[in-house]
């Protein structure tokens, strides 16, 4: 398959967690994620591009959304384990990966985005929002982000001009494989990682993240109201909880959800400075509790910018209809 | 004193409660175990589904309710029965068709129910139970109390009218009910796949006017923390919730092997097992300090013990007398 290829990857649990209760977080059912799928395809279809790839999830979700694209498109079914977690992800972006998509349409939150990324470090997405905490994906209807993509295969537009490498947390755990986060990378004195979603801020002892955003929700969003960080600045954000922390902020932790936190202190990390801790502590990772760490468990984590590039839809959609691309 | 006491991770329950649902999981699993050997021998008459694969469920609901809570089981009861504080004795004996059962052996294993413990039953209609579930939650939110209502059904009964009638009036009227749809994966020997165009059962929530969450069925604190949250807003007046449980059940639809029909493979179902509840539990339980393999062990042989003196009792037990028959049918009372 040449280069042109969009690979597209949806995932089924994104915006149904415990969420739904502890928060007002949306609900995403897998229909209106087939929707938005079947509105990306129409948007690339018309901006030229004839071959796709997507990752065959346990729900059908994309392979519903294939149904109706035209014969004289290339369609690549892309296997997938199929074992309703995060790993289903994970070896699918290895696989689609063998495909060499020119980018990847994701439908998740953060995480979903950290587990395709997990799979395949240096792939270009285009994340789009049917998640909880959205600060990864892209605002942009999916008909105009399909259609951006489509433009990108079409060669309207070359992918240095448009992909931006992004941040990224490495992590790296004694004994144990490491791991990554794109937003937030969270110490919590959590027992389990049970319902994943981060359910008590007076939990959180440490927060480091790549961006710290105040229009955004989440872990970003206690850095953001505290001390600003946008992506594109070379470093990342370290936070020390702590009950007598003399900085108190309310942030909205989830959507529709505000809680207070003590903070001791706020620092601005450099790319590639290491911060050590031991457990027991449990990691969560792009806003879902992800890792049980032992007792004197050593936890390596550095902030640096080699993670996925993404691609700008709106940059995307200007270069091209500048040079004339759409008419 | 240790029940009180904190692990040193210390956002979570106490190791009281963790203890209290390791135990209620394994009294589930070694009840389902026992009693399926003596179906098989011959030693239980009629047909026992079984619950074994998918303890955490009941567990990780029923931790959170008491006698004064009500639920409604399924034909797959016996767990949900164990879990809200059913012993071993009258289970057996009403398993074994004798007067000393819960329902003074004419329940048998389908219809299994006590009042005192708040188990209104059984029930060997698929679907039957949400509608008395939400009955059960307009009485509690009719007498203004802050108790709770909960029903058990599977992914094949989620198909019912009964079920969509009792979900769209308990939405309709903010009852204090939480439907746990424990999704296995079959209805009976059909697939999900076969009988709903959804995966997630949970997705029919929207359409009923409620949330709707999906949790891992296989993780006992994944599911005590969503249902926690389910069960206290429904207690708080804020209404119902669809809460579905990915699980799995080890053993066939109809005893342990069954009917011998090929409708699933036996990777799949090791597949299962790798995930297993108690196992998984266990070990975290050690790492985190709450238990030792001591006391592990001591759990388990505790369980047995209860088992075989539950057994005894049951076969030491009369058969309830043909005289008998109508009595304690009908509520003379209503």
């Amino acid at each position: 398959m040449d280069a042109r290829t969009i690979g597209i990857v949806a995932n089924p649990a994104s915006g149904k967690d415990v969420r739904r209760l502890v928060a007002r977080a949306s609900v995403f059912d897998n229909r209106e994620k087939c929707a938005i799928i079947r509105r990306a395809l129409v948007g690339a279809v018309n901006a030229g591009a004839r071959s796709f790839a997507y990752l065959d999830d346990s729900h059908n979700i994309a392979g519903g959304a294939f149904k109706e694209i035209g014969k004289d498109c290339e369609v690549v079914v892309v296997p997938c384990l199929k074992t309703s977690s995060a790993l289903d992800t994970i070896h699918g972006a290895r696989n689609m990966r063998e495909h060499q998509p020119v980018a990847n349409l994701i439908l998740g939150g953060d995480g979903t985005s950290r587990a395709f990324v997990k799979g395949w470090r240096d792939a270009v997405l285009l994340p789009l929002s049917t998640g909880t905490n959205n600060v990864f994906p892209v605002l942009a209807e999916a008909t105009i982000a399909g259609s951006a993509l489509g433009v990108l295969a079409a060669d309207g537009v070359n992918k240095e001009e448009v992909v931006r490498s992004v941040k990224i947390i490495d992590i790296e755990i004694e004994e144990e494989e490491g791991d990554i986060a794109l937003i937030d990378a969270v110490v919590t004195n959590d027992q389990f990682i049970g319902s994943r979603a981060l359910l008590n801020a007076g939990a959180i002892k440490k927060i480091f993240l790549t961006r710290a955003e105040p229009i955004s929700v989440g872990m970003t969003s206690v850095g953001g109201l505290v001390a600003p960080l946008s992506e594109e600045e070379d470093a990342g954000l370290y936070l020390i909880l702590d009950n007598t922390g003399s900085i108190n902020v309310t942030a909205p932790i989830a959507p529709g959800l505000y809680d207070k936190l003590s903070i001791k202190s706020v620092e601005r990390v450099k790319f590639n400075e290491t911060i050590e801790f031991k457990g027991p502590c449990v990691l969560a990772l792009d806003g879902e509790r992800e890792r049980e760490i032992q007792r004197d468990q050593k936890v390596k984590i550095r902030v640096g910018r080699e993670g996925p590039g993404v691609l700008d839809v709106e940059k995307t959609m200007e270069l091209a209809a500048s040079r004339g691309f759409f008419t | 004193m240790v029940a009180k006491k904190k692990t040193e991770n210390s956002n979570g329950p106490s190791q009281k409660i963790l203890q209290e649902l390791h135990r209620k999981m394994v009294r589930i699993r070694k009840f389902e175990e026992s009693a399926g050997k003596m179906m098989e021998d011959g030693k239980i008459p009629g047909a026992l589904h079984l619950y074994v694969g998918q303890e955490a469920v009941a567990s990780g609901v029923m931790q959170h309710l008491s006698n004064e809570d009500w639920i409604t089981s399924t034909h797959r009861g016996h767990g949900h029965l164990v879990a809200k504080g059913g012993e071993f004795k009258p289970m057996f004996a009403e398993l074994f068709g004798r007067s000393t059962g819960y329902c003074r052996g004419k329940g048998g294993s389908m219809h299994i129910s006590n009042m005192d413990l708040g188990m209104l039953g059984a029930n060997g209609i698929v679907g039957g139970g949400p509608p008395i579930a939400m009955g059960a939650a307009f009485s509690n939110k009719f007498k203004k109390n802050k108790n709770v209502s909960v029903a058990f059904f599977g992914d094949g009964a989620s198909n019912e009218g009964s079920v969509h009638e009792a979900a769209n009036m308990a939405a309709l009227y903010q009852l204090p009910c939480v439907f746990v749809c424990e999704n296995n994966g079959y209805g009976e020997y059909t697939p999900q796949a076969r009988h709903q165009a959804i995966v997630d059962v949970a997705d029919r929530a929207a359409g009923y006017g409620m949330p709707g969450v999906v949790c891992d069925g296989m993780d006992v604190m994944a599911v005590y923390e969503a249902a926690g949250e389910a069960i206290e807003r429904a207690r708080n007046g804020e209404g119902p919730t669809l809460l579905e449980c990915k699980t799995y059940r080890y053993y066939d639809h109809v005893g342990v092997r069954g009917m011998g029909l090929n409708y699933r493979s036996d990777e799949e179902v090791e597949e299962w097992k790798n995930k297993d509840a108690i196992e998984a539990f266990e070990k975290r339980l050690l790492q985190l300090g709450v238990m030792t393999k001591k006391k592990i062990e001591k759990v388990h042989s505790s369980v047995n013990q209860d088992i075989e003196e539950a057994i005894a009792f049951a076969n030491d037990s009369p058969y309830p007398l043909p005289e008998e028959l109508l009595d304690n049918v009908y509520n003379e009372e209503a």
